[in-house]
């Protein structure tokens, strides 16, 4: 499926600004900055200048928050998203709410603690970011997350992203009965989603610490319908008399 | 939640025919024909004449089948359908694959192979069809059953129907997490339907025989997003200018 830009320019646009090269300025910027991110429940607050809030939008990594501050942006980082930046590249360190840094175990351990299915899901999101998407939370589409290839002002998100788990605990939620495939997919089409299931197997490396996660192994499926009149193979002459191949 | 008519006139016309008045009608002449349904795997397929498939297409039992018989016609019941019309209609009986007529035990134990839910998913398709909804397969939109007032000719449907259970073995594959309850919602308000949750509790009484239904406990949710614009107390002077009141539920 080809990505849909949204106007005119936006492509070249988008080639001429690549998405690793902006979240590589952001990951500088933030190691030279010494960027120190806030525990707060199950996201991460950070407190930025202008120029890393610029950087952050532009890679579109947490969300700008509303504070009685003017100097200072504040941002909310995903749980996903914070160990990225933590885990991934490197460029943040989190303070726990007993004020000391915590190590990526430690954070590890804590987000676990919140959310089961955090291991898991932060390897599709790891591995999609890695290939340069755009990830973002997918839970007004009913799913975990929505991929873009590039910024969402320039182009319409190809991806509605399942994480879903293979082996081990069965934490599974979602599409467990067909019911529940007729509905993503279904709301998917509407929404001009293609429906893209991850599928993680841990191979039974557990999930002790994050070093646990490049032993897993990553497959990806996409769910379509399947339409017997589009499909056909010979379609010469359909109702507007246009030959397709 | 309003029904909403698909034109003038045809809120009377349903006022004028209640569905209870044509199944009884079908479950007469279901009965003085002797009817005799045939399993097929997960379905049971009935041959009817022209009374019989106009009262069955009334009725909402069944989706006809094209056939190459010219003076018969077969409709194709679902199990839960099928099921209400042997079970509890008792105006319908079905030959098994060896020849002989089921009873209701061997049917229900047939139907439960087939379908691990079908203890609770025929009690929310019973317990709906006897407040006289018209019940379908809710498939194409993602839930179990949709519930319509009446004819689906003259109305549209209002619920979008979830059968989930509570107690006993967790088979419940929907609304597990919160994902799939975004989905689910977000899907019935785009076909204008409300996502009702009919939820199950077998209260220990196990689903050995189909007369644990009785014991069963039935219990209706509907789940629809809070708006905080909507909800507001004090609604003058909205952009428009009308004065709104609230909505009381």
């Amino acid at each position: 499926m080809k990505p849909r830009w949204k106007g005119k320019g936006s492509q070249a646009k988008a080639n001429a600004d690549p998405m690793s090269k902006i979240v590589s300025q952001l990951q500088s910027s933030l190691i030279q900055s010494e960027t120190r991110g806030l525990l707060s429940s199950c996201s991460v607050l950070v407190e930025v200048d202008a120029e890393l809030a610029d950087l952050l939008n532009r890679s579109c990594f947490g969300r700008p928050r509303i504070t009685a501050q003017e100097d200072k942006q504040w941002f909310q980082l995903d749980m996903e998203e914070a160990f990225y930046l933590c885990f991934s590249l490197k460029c943040l360190k989190v303070i726990g709410e007993d004020g000391y840094i915590k190590s990526n175990e430690e954070l590890w351990d804590y987000l676990k603690s919140k959310k089961p299915v955090f291991p898991v899901s932060y390897k599709v999101y790891s591995h999609l970011r890695h290939k340069n998407w755009v990830v973002r939370s997918g839970l007004q589409y009913g799913v975990d997350f929505v991929a873009y290839c590039h910024h969402p002002v320039l182009v319409h998100s190809e991806y509605a992203v399942l994480v879903l788990s293979e082996g081990d605990n069965d934490l599974n939620g979602r599409l467990r009965v067909w019911s529940d495939v007729h509905c993503t997919v279904r709301l998917c089409g509407s929404v001009a989603k293609t429906l893209l299931t991850v599928i993680v197997n841990s191979n039974n490396q557990g999930a002790n610490s994050p070093s646990c996660l490049e032993h897993y192994t990553v497959e990806e499926q996409t769910i379509t319908r399947w339409n017997p009149e589009r499909s056909r193979e010979d379609q010469t002459g359909p109702k507007n008399g246009t030959k397709k191949v």
